[in-house]
């Protein structure tokens, strides 16, 4: 009886041990193929979509198919391995690749600080050369720092402007796009009379809550975090813009239930003319192109009391793992992203911004892209920085749209307990 | 000789041990073990925490109504299903012109994907544009599109029974032909039997068909229970949970909070994993399923 237990138990884990063993070899050897004996190093990489997903002309496999078969054509020993994957899934995918002990070498994405504190990054000078940082824009390679020592690089950034439709403003009968809330609700309601169904396009669902939120913080001189660098999700001014947003909201001006509703989809009702005004930024312009929306103006973002003086900064980040060793390889794909065309390809072909002195200049001459361009200077920022961030922006994405239906104060304080209590 | 002889029961069963070992015990195992884990969000383990992430699970504001959403969205998906499919088994088992194609029909929504099913339900009720409210729009419904009585899926309690719906769409196939399956072992002599008594159609229904059904309703009811209670995809693709978490179940809210914190996420998924066998105990004590039938 009991050798047949043992018996039993020993053949049930010898069979683990073999198929667990397969299973780590088979992955092993997809990641590192050093032993390849030609000194052939292949660099495992996941980068978001900035395009329209698979299959689209301006898909991110596409894009980066370019980039890594030049860079492969000139560095013959080298092979990256590019995986894209679109941003609602991005952050949890790469969790599990960490999980599994299998990370990337290299990482496209939009946060690069909840890596830092687990030690899993390499510092910014092991991994790009000096003549290349140099050339970023220190504002925006400053909040690639955690305590002092660089770990992300800023990789595109792009910021937000109001977009409106001058059509439905003609037809509405309002001359000047509008500069203050008073004058923002009182065009929304001309709109609404005018029949236009979404006067203002309010996206606050889990895809970027935390950026509409942020630009409408912002018109009120509130923000994430006070000045002091505490939070301050629940501050008086922070509540008071819930307030007024939720009275729009309440009046029918915007879109319906905002917490539910993805940037994509109030883009392309914007696109289609079905709305009035709506906050995006370059990356937008290629929707509405699509959409065949041609007659819109792009102007500041309305505050309180006048135009926005500052403007959301989104900036994404590429990083290096550690993991694999591949400091070297790693230096030599990210020098040529960089200085090559690639890092000026992607503003082309996305409207997303350059984050490099040297990419503004180039792009200095485009019309479309000028009042963004203008904006980045005295951009604000989300606090990426802190380790909490990523927490607390995923209960964003998921609450704050809460805001401007019940209770402000209650939800945003939930959201402010929330940040103090995470532990990243 | 004698001892390797009594090993030899072994070589028949083993194959199946190690599989369930390999693909169920051994990850709940790792599920359980994983609850009392401190793990960052990105995955890397921080050591051990006495319980700390069921207590910071039980106490999150909104974790009461998501567990009392779970259990009534399970009862109300099943139950109907199992409603439906009855009168649609009942249906497909009389003869009629075109049987055939009807039956193929009905396995459409089974094979279809179901995100891809509620993807499309999705654009059907989509505010501005969905095919769903244009036809509200002309039938008088609404007023217009664009606003927010178009905009069922934005509010809870117009989304939960759109969900509910979806949910029961692409869970009656499989049911109604473990139904039509159970049907056909029902000998005709019973219902000769009860005719000859006398007994009407509903008498019939009521006293004949329903319990010789038992088995069959049995399996095809506990199989939905479970798979209904971990469905992900259809609430994920048409509300993400949203406004809030007012449409979330606990399976949702496990995939919420494994981007901020995993270790929680584990304890809800143990939670869940009880909740099932809870779910399962209660059911198969209901349904008395090994009482042989009277």
């Amino acid at each position: 009886m009991n050798m047949k237990l043992v018996g039993g138990a020993a053949l049930g884990l010898a069979t683990v041990l073999v198929l667990s063993s397969c299973g780590s070899g088979g992955s092993g050897g997809g990641g590192d193929t050093q032993a390849g004996g030609d000194g052939q190093v292949t660099l495992k990489m996941v980068a978001a979509d900035y395009g329209d997903g698979p299959g689209k002309p301006n898909s991110g496999e596409t894009f980066w198919k370019g980039v890594v078969d030049e860079f492969q054509a000139a560095n013959p020993t080298i092979k990256v391995d590019v995986q894209v994957i679109n941003w609602n899934d991005i952050d949890k995918q790469v969790a599990t690749m960490v999980q599994n002990g299998q990370a990337p070498d290299i990482l496209q994405t939009g946060d690069y600080s909840g890596f830092v504190q687990d030690k899993l990054l390499y510092k910014v000078d092991e991994v790009l050369s000096p003549n290349v940082s140099g050339d970023l824009l220190q504002k925006f390679a400053d909040f690639g720092k955690v305590d002092g020592t660089a770990y992300g690089i800023p990789f595109v950034s792009s910021a937000r402007a109001l977009f409106y439709n001058k059509d439905l403003f003609s037809k509405a009968g309002i001359a000047e796009p509008p500069k203050t809330w008073d004058e923002l609700k009182a065009a929304a309601e001309k709109l609404k009379a005018a029949g236009v169904t979404q006067p203002f396009g309010l996206p606050l669902g889990q895809e970027e809550a935390q950026a509409e939120s942020f630009l409408w913080m912002l018109g009120n001189g509130g923000g994430y975090k006070d000045a002091s660098g505490n939070w301050a999700i629940n501050s008086p001014q922070n509540v008071e813009t819930f307030t007024y947003m939720k009275g729009l909201v309440d009046a029918g001006l915007t879109t319906p239930n905002p917490g539910t509703k993805d940037r994509k989809t109030v883009w392309e009702d914007f696109g289609a003319g079905k709305v009035g005004m709506v906050n995006g930024g370059p990356m937008s312009i290629p929707i509405f192109d699509a959409a065949g929306l041609k007659n819109y103006g792009i102007v500041p973002i309305p505050g309180k009391t006048g135009p926005l003086d500052t403007t959301l900064g989104v900036m994404d980040w590429i990083m290096a793992f550690n993991q694999n060793g591949h400091a070297a390889e790693i230096k030599k794909f990210f020098d040529f992203f960089y200085t090559g065309s690639a890092a000026e390809k992607i503003s082309e072909l996305y409207k997303l911004l350059p984050v490099t002195n040297g990419g503004i200049q180039k792009l200095s001459g485009d019309e479309q892209l000028k009042p963004f361009l203008d904006a980045l200077p005295n951009a604000s920022f989300y606090p990426f920085q802190d380790h909490n961030w990523p927490t607390v922006n995923t209960a964003i994405k998921q609450t704050i749209g809460g805001a401007v239906k019940d209770d402000p104060a209650a939800v945003l304080g939930e959201l402010q307990k929330t940040a103090e209590s995470a532990n990243g | 000789m004698r001892r390797l002889r009594a090993l030899e029961p072994l070589a028949w069963v083993g194959p199946a041990i190690v599989l369930i070992a390999l693909v169920v015990i051994w990850p709940v195992i790792e599920m359980i073990r994983s609850s009392f884990l401190e793990i960052s969000r990105l995955g890397v383990v921080r050591g051990w925490t006495a319980g700390d992430n069921y207590v910071k699970l039980f106490g999150e504001k909104d974790f009461a109504d998501i567990m009392l959403r779970s259990v009534i969205w399970v009862v109300a998906v099943v139950v109907l299903t199992v409603v439906v499919s009855l009168a649609l088994a009942q249906l497909f088992n009389q003869h009629f012109p075109l049987r055939k194609v009807a039956r193929w029909a009905l396995i459409a929504p089974w094979a279809a994907s179901v995100l891809m099913t509620a993807i499309i339900f999705k654009w059907m009720l989509d505010p501005e544009v969905g095919v769903i409210n244009q036809i509200r729009v002309k039938l008088g419904l609404i007023d217009a599109m664009g606003g927010a009585a178009a905009d069922q899926l934005g509010d809870a309690s117009t989304a939960m029974p759109w969900l509910v719906f979806v949910a029961v769409f692409v869970s009656v196939p499989f049911t109604t032909y473990a139904l039509l399956a159970g049907l056909a072992t029902i000998p005709s002599d019973v219902y000769e039997a009860a005719k000859m008594d006398g007994a009407g159609r509903f008498r019939t229904y009521w006293s004949i068909t329903l319990p010789l059904l038992r088995p069959a309703l049995t399996v095809a009811a506990l199989i939905n229970i479970m798979n209904v209670f971990n469905s992900f995809p259809i609430i994920w693709a048409m509300t993400h949970g949203q406004p809030g978490y007012s449409t979330a179940t606990s399976t949702i809210f496990m995939y919420i909070l494994k981007g901020s914190d995993i270790g929680e996420s584990a304890a809800m998924s143990v939670v869940n994993f009880g909740m099932v066998i809870v779910l399962t105990v209660i059911f198969l004590r209901v349904s008395r399923w090994n009482k042989e039938v009277a």
